[in-house]
């Protein structure tokens, strides 16, 4: 008997592993906007604009399910009540999918386990049957019942797919609960650790794939021609138009020429200054006090714990035109009349030579208000970005080699020291070499990213007459995307970007490995 | 904590008596007197423009209007007033943004930290189900990304656009620090973990007897690193909030401030207070600029003394992984 039972749950195996998989399925397809069997109701005339719930935003918010819909109810073209059920269906639809869920990770535990939780999967299931009824029965009562000259009904994708996999579910799901055998009650819940500890990493695993590998499928937007708001289909799938005009279109070539080159600009400048942060540190070891090491230590480090933004309020505070620098010098011209004086004593050489154009020059730079505006100009715009960059980020980086140097044998500069070696010799032969192979590592890894300068710091920078200098590739994503609204073609350079950024990775780790014999990833 | 503090304190002291000890030994040249001039002449003006510019504000802040504008405040503050942090009070959407930002800067950094100890401690177990495929899963995410737009599309179907849920969620699952716990409970004796399952202690038991107090200081670091991260990031709310301002967070508005310039006064009205004379003084741009700059600089400025240690100690770490 015992033999016979065990048998008959082993058969149960595959069953339960394409249970799973539907599981898995169905609860990733309810985040899908257009594939949300509820998304078929449209105000006439804008057909473009549809419902954008997904199953999941319509079961826990009224709001986002009858989002745009407040007009149809106020005209009476169509009674409310409809959505109140349309809510309370994916409700229990929603509901059914988590009683299975739960029900499949039971599944995972000894036979005692796996009959609760086939009861969990088999309410579920009829549970996800009656939501599932009761869309279909909606879609059929709206047609019926609404007021056609203003509300449009078209076809939901979705509903055909949902009602195939509920069906499989249901099916699945009733066969499972009647196939397996029954434990005996005196048998205590249990579950190997190794799926206990699985099921508890799953929740994070869930949202890892949320927010990390779902947006790769955005990625199709860049084979259609999409505008915001409106839908993919075959009728604009372009293939791979955008990429072709990325390359043959003048115009976007021209910009994107421009902004490779900012970008390579700005990433060649960064790994050019890349020993500063290095011998920043050299030199503050040769700092003898302790106390003033801490201090430029603990304030230099203070940037880079701050935002762009307030980078940016610090830039306006001192370079603006009533900021720091030019309320400074005008403080320092009017209290010690810089210009009388300088005046004075340049009128007491008239007699030998013409003073005219001196006291000209003089008035004109020690005169008047100093009022210039430091930030608007756009002259050195890529050096003063790279020396906004240094700033912020310089002591922090410092760190690590300031670490690196107190780990250096100390009995090699005792032995330098006694024979005769100076401070710059000491540095030559023994810090320099202490310090490359971390250097080395950080050299690789800017390599790698140097398609990626980061958005921030170029956003909270740009102003129109700038622009042609600081647009980098992610701010020309940004700028493309959310700025004039052309997801399809900003979605193709940042897949792009994204593509040959991996590809330099691998090929920075393959350097590091022939250098060093390590890994960097 | 005492104990780090002490022997912080101790080592210093070592050092300081093994340079007094040494220093007998060096003759100062000619040269070195002119080399120490340059060093400690760099690095006190190059420490002094990392922190004067924050003064230069503060004493902005704190000085009277007529004097801002007068163009009076240089180095120390002009006739002594905090009227304008009062003002800032009576200004609804700046109060909102702080509200905002402190909520997620709290339960951002709690979860994140929280999540990060549990998924660290359970990565670390040989036993579980493809712990290794798992891992990997985790890991990867931090060497290749979809790119910001298909990032906004998916938050968008996702339903996440407008709602404070879109700070929070992502930020749970965080693969550099994940790396950083594990390694750092790896390093935890492997004997106290077996011993408290001998006992009969179950996995939730011994994570929160044994590995989460031992792997504090690390959990500290990347509290800390997650919560000036909260704090400082705008991004986000400015590509998911479009349609919410109730939603901007406090960068995301001082960003606006500084765009607006003369727009202000638009802004103003939106805001909720009805104190318009307030309002009214208010729009001298440039102060608010200054004060709202202020109050977000200042609990980074508070706490960054304190925290210092767990910075470095967070980069000396991750160098470690490399």
């Amino acid at each position: 008997m015992e033999v016979n039972v065990n048998e008959k749950a082993k058969r149960m195996r595959i069953p339960y592993i394409i249970m799973r998989l539907l599981t898995i399925i169905a609860a990733v397809l309810m985040f899908f906007p257009t594939l949300s069997p509820l998304n078929f109701i449209s105000q006439a005339g804008q057909a473009k604009i549809k419902p954008t719930a997904s199953l999941f935003t319509s079961a826990i918010s009224y709001k986002e399910l009858t989002d745009g819909m407040g007009r149809a109810f106020d005209k009476g073209w169509l009674n409310e009540t409809y959505f109140i059920l349309m809510f309370i269906t994916s409700i229990i639809f929603l509901l059914g999918i988590i009683f299975v869920g739960i029900g499949v990770c039971m599944s995972l535990g000894n036979l005692r386990m796996k009959t609760v939780g086939n009861r969990s999967l088999f309410g579920g299931v009829l549970t996800m049957l009656a939501g599932m009824a009761g869309m279909f029965g909606l879609y059929q009562l709206i047609i019926n019942t609404m007021n056609a000259e203003k509300i449009t009904v078209y076809f939901p994708v979705g509903m055909p797919l949902y009602m195939i996999l509920t069906m499989l579910m249901v099916i699945l799901g009733v066969y499972i609960f009647v196939a397996t055998p029954k434990a005996d009650k005196s048998e205590k819940m249990e579950m190997e650790t190794k799926y206990k500890l699985f099921l508890m990493l799953m929740p994070f695993l869930a949202l890892v794939f949320a927010f990390s590998y779902l947006p790769l499928f955005s990625w199709r937007y860049a084979f259609f021609d999409y505008e915001a708001g409106g839908e993919l289909s075959k009728d604009n799938f372009v293939g791979f138009k955008w990429f072709l005009s990325l390359v043959q279109n003048p115009t976007y070539v021209k910009r994107i020429v421009r902004v490779l080159r900012n970008t390579l600009v700005m990433s060649g400048l960064g790994i050019a200054t890349s020993w500063v942060p290095m011998f920043f540190a050299i030199f503050l070891m040769e700092v003898k006090s302790v106390r003033f090491r801490k201090l430029v230590q603990l304030f230099t480090t203070v940037p880079n714990f701050i935002s762009w933004v307030m980078v940016y309020a610090i830039a306006f505070a001192i370079f603006q035109t009533d900021g720091f620098i030019n309320t400074f010098v005008n403080q320092i011209f009017d209290t010690f009349n810089v210009a009388e004086v300088l005046c004075a004593i340049v009128n007491n050489f008239s007699d030998i030579v013409n003073t005219e154009g001196a006291i000209g020059f003089i008035n004109k730079v020690f005169g008047t208000k100093w009022d210039t505006n430091y930030l608007m100009p756009t002259d050195f715009m890529w050096v003063k970005m790279l020396l906004w960059g240094i700033w912020k980020s310089l002591g922090w980086s410092a760190i690590i080699y300031i670490s690196s140097i107190a780990g250096i044998d100390q009995q090699l500069y005792e032995a330098a020291t006694v024979d005769g070696a100076g401070r710059f010799q000491k540095i030559r032969y023994i810090t320099l070499p202490g310090l490359l192979p971390t250097y080395v590592v950080m050299l690789v890894m800017s390599i790698a990213g140097i398609l990626s300068n980061g958005m921030d710091q170029y956003l909270v920078f740009a102003t129109p007459n700038n622009k042609k200098f600081i647009e980098v590739l992610d701010l020309y994503v940004y700028n493309l995307g959310i700025g004039s609204g052309d997801i399809p073609l900003s979605t193709v350079v940042g897949m792009t970007k994204s593509i040959v950024s991996v590809a330099l990775l691998f090929v920075a780790n393959k350097v590091s490995k022939a250098i060093r014999g390590e890994n960097v990833v | 904590m005492a104990t780090d503090k002490e022997q912080a304190k101790l080592e210093e002291k070592l050092e300081r008596e093994y340079e007094k000890k040494h220093k007998k030994k060096f003759k100062l040249t000619f040269g070195d007197i002119i080399f120490n001039i340059f060093n400690y002449g760099f690095f006190a003006i190059f420490t002094f423009s990392c922190i004067f510019p924050f003064y230069y504000i503060f004493i902005n802040t704190i000085s009277s209007r007529d004097a801002v504008i007068g163009g009076r405040v240089t180095l120390w503050p002009v006739g002594f007033n905090i009227q304008n942090y009062l003002d800032i009070l009576n200004v609804g959407t700046i109060f909102q943004a702080f509200g905002v930002t402190f909520a997620r800067t709290l339960i951002g950094t709690a979860l994140m930290v929280a999540a990060t100890g549990l998924i660290g401690y359970l990565v670390t177990k040989d036993e579980m189900w493809n712990r290794k495929l798992w891992y990997r899963f985790i890991v990867i995410t931090m060497y290749f990304n979809a790119g910001i737009i298909p990032w906004y599309m998916n938050m968008s179907m996702l339903g996440l656009t407008g709602k404070f849920a879109a700070y929070i969620i992502p930020g749970i699952v965080a693969p550099y620090n994940i790396i950083l716990v594990k390694t750092y409970i790896e390093s935890i004796p492997a004997e106290l973990e077996e011993s408290a399952f001998m006992d009969g202690a179950g996995f939730f038991t011994v994570f929160r007897k044994i590995i989460w107090p031992l792997s504090k200081p690390i959990l500290a670091t990347i509290a800390i690193f997650g919560a000036v991260g909260h704090w400082n990031s705008f991004t986000d709310s400015l590509m998911l909030m479009q349609e919410s301002p109730e939603l901007f967070t406090v960068q995301h508005l001082l960003y606006n401030y500084l765009n607006a310039g003369s727009n202000l006064a638009g802004m103003m009205n939106s805001g909720t207070s009805s104190n318009t004379g307030a309002l009214e003084t208010l729009l001298n741009a440039k102060v608010i600029k200054y004060t709202v700059s202020m109050v977000t600089i200042i609990p980074i400025l508070l706490v960054y003394p304190f925290m210092q240690r767990y910075f470095e100690k967070g980069i000396m770490l991750g160098a470690v992984k490399g």
